[in-house]
C-alpha cells in the first residue's frame, strides 16, 4: 500500500474542521433567532464546504481516484456531502435552522474523528471502476444527508421536551417538526432503496453475486428494515412526536454504524473489495 | 359464513402488525445470517414467506394501499422482489472452473458449489477457448486490471476473440463467467513413450502470486508407476516497488523435474529421457480460475426493484404536495404517514 504520512490535502481538512469548531459554539450560544447569526452560520457552512471540496480535489488529483476506499476518504467525502445537504436545507428552510444545535456538533465530531484517522493513500481495485459505484455512493450520501436533516428536527423535539425550550422557541410545534422529519425520512428511504439496488448491481458485476451478507450489506439491510418498521409503526399506532424522534435517533445510529462503524473495523467497506 | 371467515382471515394476514412482526423476524434472520454461511436458510425464508403472505393479503384487504397508486406499486414490487429472489434461488447455479490457456472449457471440469433444484442445466452448451491473460499490479501485490482473452464461436462457427475480466464477465447461455484472483502458470509438457506416440498436457501450478513459494505439482506418466514432482522456478520476480504485469510471456522460468534422486532442470524446449519414455518441457502457459453464476431472475429483479422505488417516490411526493408540512396541527386520523 502507498503511504503518505502528511498528505497536502490535510491542511484543508484541518481548516474545514476548524470552521466547524467555530460554527458549533456559535450555533449553541446566543439568541434563539438572530438573522445575523444565521447568516454567519450559513457563511461558515459554505466556507467549510469549499475547504472540504478543495481537500477532496487535491487528494483525487494526487492519487488518481475519488474518495471511496478507506475510512479517511469515506469520512472526508461524508463531511462534504452531509455539509452540502445541510447547508442547502439551512439556506432554503428557515424552519430547520435551530436544528444546527444538533447537527453541527455531529459534524464537528465527524471532523475531529477525521483528524485522527490515518490519511494513508489507497489503491482503487479494478472492480471499483464502474458507474454503479458512483450511483451507489451518491444515493447513499443523499440517504444519510436526509437522515441528518430528520435527526436535526428529532433532536429539536427531544431537547424541547427535555426542557431546553429557549433555543427552539421560534420553530413550530413538535407535531409539525415530526411531520417534516418523517418526510425527510421518506426521502431517505427512497434514496436508501436506490443505494441498495445500485450496490447490488455493482456487487454482481464486481464479485459475481448481488448479495453475500457481508457486514456492510447486512447493516444496510437492517437500517432499511428499521426505516420500514418505523413507517409501519407510525401507520399502525398513534406515535407521539417524542417516540417518533427516538425512532429517528435509532435509525440514524444504525445508519451511522453502517457508514462509518463497518469501515472502522474492516480493512475495506465491502468484503472481497480489495 | 365461510366467506366472512375468509375475509377476517385475510384481514388478519393483511395487518400492519403482522408486517411489523415479519420485518422484525427478517431483521433477526439477517443478524443470524451475518457473516455466517452455516446459518439455516429458514431463518430468512420463514419471515420472507410471512411478509409475502402479508403483502398479498394487504393488496386485497387494505383499501388504502389499493387506492394509492404509489403505495400499491411499491408493495406489488416488494412482493415481486421476494418472489423473484425465491425463483432465482431455485434456478441458481454457482460453481468454479480453471481453464488453461490453449484449451477449451469443459463442463466436466466445472466444480458446482450450489445448484438450485430447478436449475435448467445448460453448462454443456457452453463453448469457449481460453487465450492468454494479463493482470496489472501496482507495486507489490496490489492487483489492478485483469484482462483474460477468450474465444467464442459466433453463429457461423467462426472464432471471435473477447477480453473479459473484473466487472466484465463472459456471458454464455445465461451463465456468467467471472475472472478471479485465482490464476497461475501451467507448464505444457509432452510425453513420448518408448515406441509410442507423443501426447501433450499442462500441469496447473498453484495460484500465483498468492502461492509463489509453492509452485509444485505431481504427475505420473501413462503406464508408469513413479510419481514425478515438478517445480516451477520463476526467474523474473515481481516488483515490490514498481508496477508490474503478470502474464505468461514476460516470465522467464525453468521447470525442475524430481525423479528419484535426480533433479533435472529443463528450460522451455528441453527434453529429458526417463524410464519408459521422453519428456519435453514445451513452453509456459497460464490458467485462469472463473466463478460461474447463473440466475435468470437478475434483470427482472432490477426492473421490479426500480419500479418499487418509483412507487415509493410517487407516494411520498403525493403526500408532501397534498399536505403542506407547515400546516400547524394535523388530525392524527387523517395523517398520511407511511
Amino acid at each position: 500500500m502507498l503511504i503518505s504520512s502528511n498528505p497536502p490535502e490535510l491542511i484543508w481538512i484541518w481548516a474545514g474542521v476548524a470552521v466547524y469548531a467555530v460554527a458549533t459554539p456559535l450555533a449553541l450560544t446566543g439568541k434563539a433567532s438572530s438573522p445575523l447569526r444565521e447568516k454567519l452560520l450559513l457563511g461558515l457552512l459554505g466556507l467549510s464546504l469549499v475547504l472540504f471540496a478543495l481537500a477532496i480535489e487535491i487528494r483525487w488529483m494526487r492519487i488518481g481516484h475519488g474518495p471511496f476506499i478507506n475510512l479517511f476518504e469515506i469520512l472526508s467525502s461524508s463531511l462534504f456531502s452531509l455539509g452540502l445537504i445541510y447547508t442547502l436545507a439551512f439556506w432554503r428552510l428557515p424552519l430547520l435552522r435551530p436544528s444546527a444545535v444538533v447537527t453541527l456538533p455531529i459534524m464537528l465530531i465527524l471532523g475531529l474523528w477525521l483528524l485522527v484517522v490515518n490519511p494513508v493513500d489507497s489503491h482503487l481495485p479494478p472492480t471499483y471502476d464502474t458507474p454503479w459505484l458512483w450511483a451507489h455512493v451518491i444515493t447513499g450520501k443523499v440517504f444519510l444527508g436526509f437522515c441528518l436533516l430528520a435527526l436535526g428536527l428529532a433532536g429539536a423535539i427531544l431537547l424541547r421536551q427535555s426542557g431546553f425550550t429557549r433555543r427552539f422557541s421560534s420553530i413550530p410545534d413538535d407535531i409539525v417538526l415530526d411531520l417534516l422529519a418523517w418526510r425527510f425520512m421518506g426521502v431517505a428511504l427512497v434514496f436508501q432503496s436506490l443505494m441498495l439496488i445500485a450496490g447490488a448491481v455493482w456487487a454482481q458485476d464486481a464479485w459475481g453475486r448481488y448479495w453475500a451478507w457481508d457486514p456492510i450489506e447486512t447493516w444496510a439491510l437492517l437500517t432499511w428494515l428499521a426505516v420500514a418498521a418505523a413507517q409501519h409503526l407510525r401507520a399502525t399506532f398513534r406515535i407521539s412526536p417524542w417516540l417518533g424522534a427516538i425512532m429517528i435517533l435509532g435509525i440514524f445510529i444504525l445508519a451511522f454504524l453502517t457508514f462509518f462503524g463497518v469501515p472502522f473495523i474492516s480493512a475495506s467497506p465491502h468484503k472481497g473489495a480489495i | 359464513m365461510r366467506g366472512r371467515t375468509l375475509k377476517s382471515m385475510v384481514r388478519l394476514l393483511a395487518s400492519t402488525r403482522l408486517a411489523l412482526l415479519g420485518i422484525v423476524l427478517l431483521a433477526l434472520g439477517a443478524l443470524f445470517s451475518y457473516d455466517n454461511p452455516d446459518a439455516p436458510l429458514w431463518l430468512l425464508i420463514a419471515p420472507l414467506f410471512l411478509l409475502a403472505l402479508n403483502l398479498t393479503s394487504a393488496l386485497f384487504a387494505n383499501a388504502r394501499i389499493r387506492q394509492n397508486g404509489g403505495l400499491l406499486l411499491f408493495h406489488l414490487a416488494l412482493l415481486g422482489v421476494i418472489l423473484l429472489v425465491g425463483a432465482g434461488y431455485l434456478m441458481r447455479f454457482d460453481g468454479r472452473v480453471e481453464v488453461t490457456e490453449g484449451s477449451v472449457f469443459s463442463f466436466d471440469d466445472a466444480e458446482p458449489i450450489r445448484r438450485g433444484p430447478l436449475h435448467p442445466f445448460r453448462l454443456n452448451r457452453v463453448h469457449f477457448a481460453q487465450g492468454s491473460f494479463s493482470v496489472d499490479y501496482l507495486g507489490g501485490l496490489n492487483r489492478s486490471i485483469t484482462r483474460s482473452q477468450v474465444f467464442v464461436p459466433d453463429a457461423n462457427g467462426q472464432r471471435i476473440a473477447l477480453v473479459v475480466g473484473d466487472s466484465t464477465p463472459l456471458l454464455l447461455e445465461g451463465y456468467r463467467f467471472y475472472t478471479t484472483p485465482n490464476k497461475g502458470f501451467a507448464p505444457l509438457i509432452t510425453w513420448t513413450p518408448d515406441g509410442g506416440l507423443p501426447s501433450s498436457g499442462t500441469l496447473n501450478m498453484p495460484a500465483y502470486p498468492k502461492f509463489e513459494w509453492l509452485q509444485k505439482n505431481r504427475w505420473t506418466p501413462p503406464g508408469g508407476t513413479e510419481i514425478l514432482t515438478f517445480e516451477l522456478h520463476i526467474k523474473t520476480k515481481y516488483s515490490e516497488s514498481a508496477d508490474w504485469i503478470l502474464d505468461g510471456k514476460s516470465r522467464q522460468t525453468t521447470l525442475t523435474l524430481i525423479s528419484g534422486n535426480r533433479n533435472i532442470v529443463l528450460n522451455p524446449g528441453d527434453t529429458t529421457t526417463l524410464p519408459g519414455g521422453q519428456l519435453r518441457f514445451d513452453e509456459l502457459r497460464t490458467w485462469m480460475g472463473y466463478d460461474i453464476f447463473y440466475d435468470p431472475s437478475l434483470p427482472w429483479l432490477f426492473y421490479v426493484a426500480i419500479l418499487g422505488v418509483f412507487g415509493l417516490a410517487w407516494h411520498y411526493w403525493r403526500n408532501s404536495t397534498s399536505v403542506p408540512f407547515t400546516a400547524a396541527v394535523v388530525p392524527s386520523e387523517s395523517r398520511s404517514i407511511v
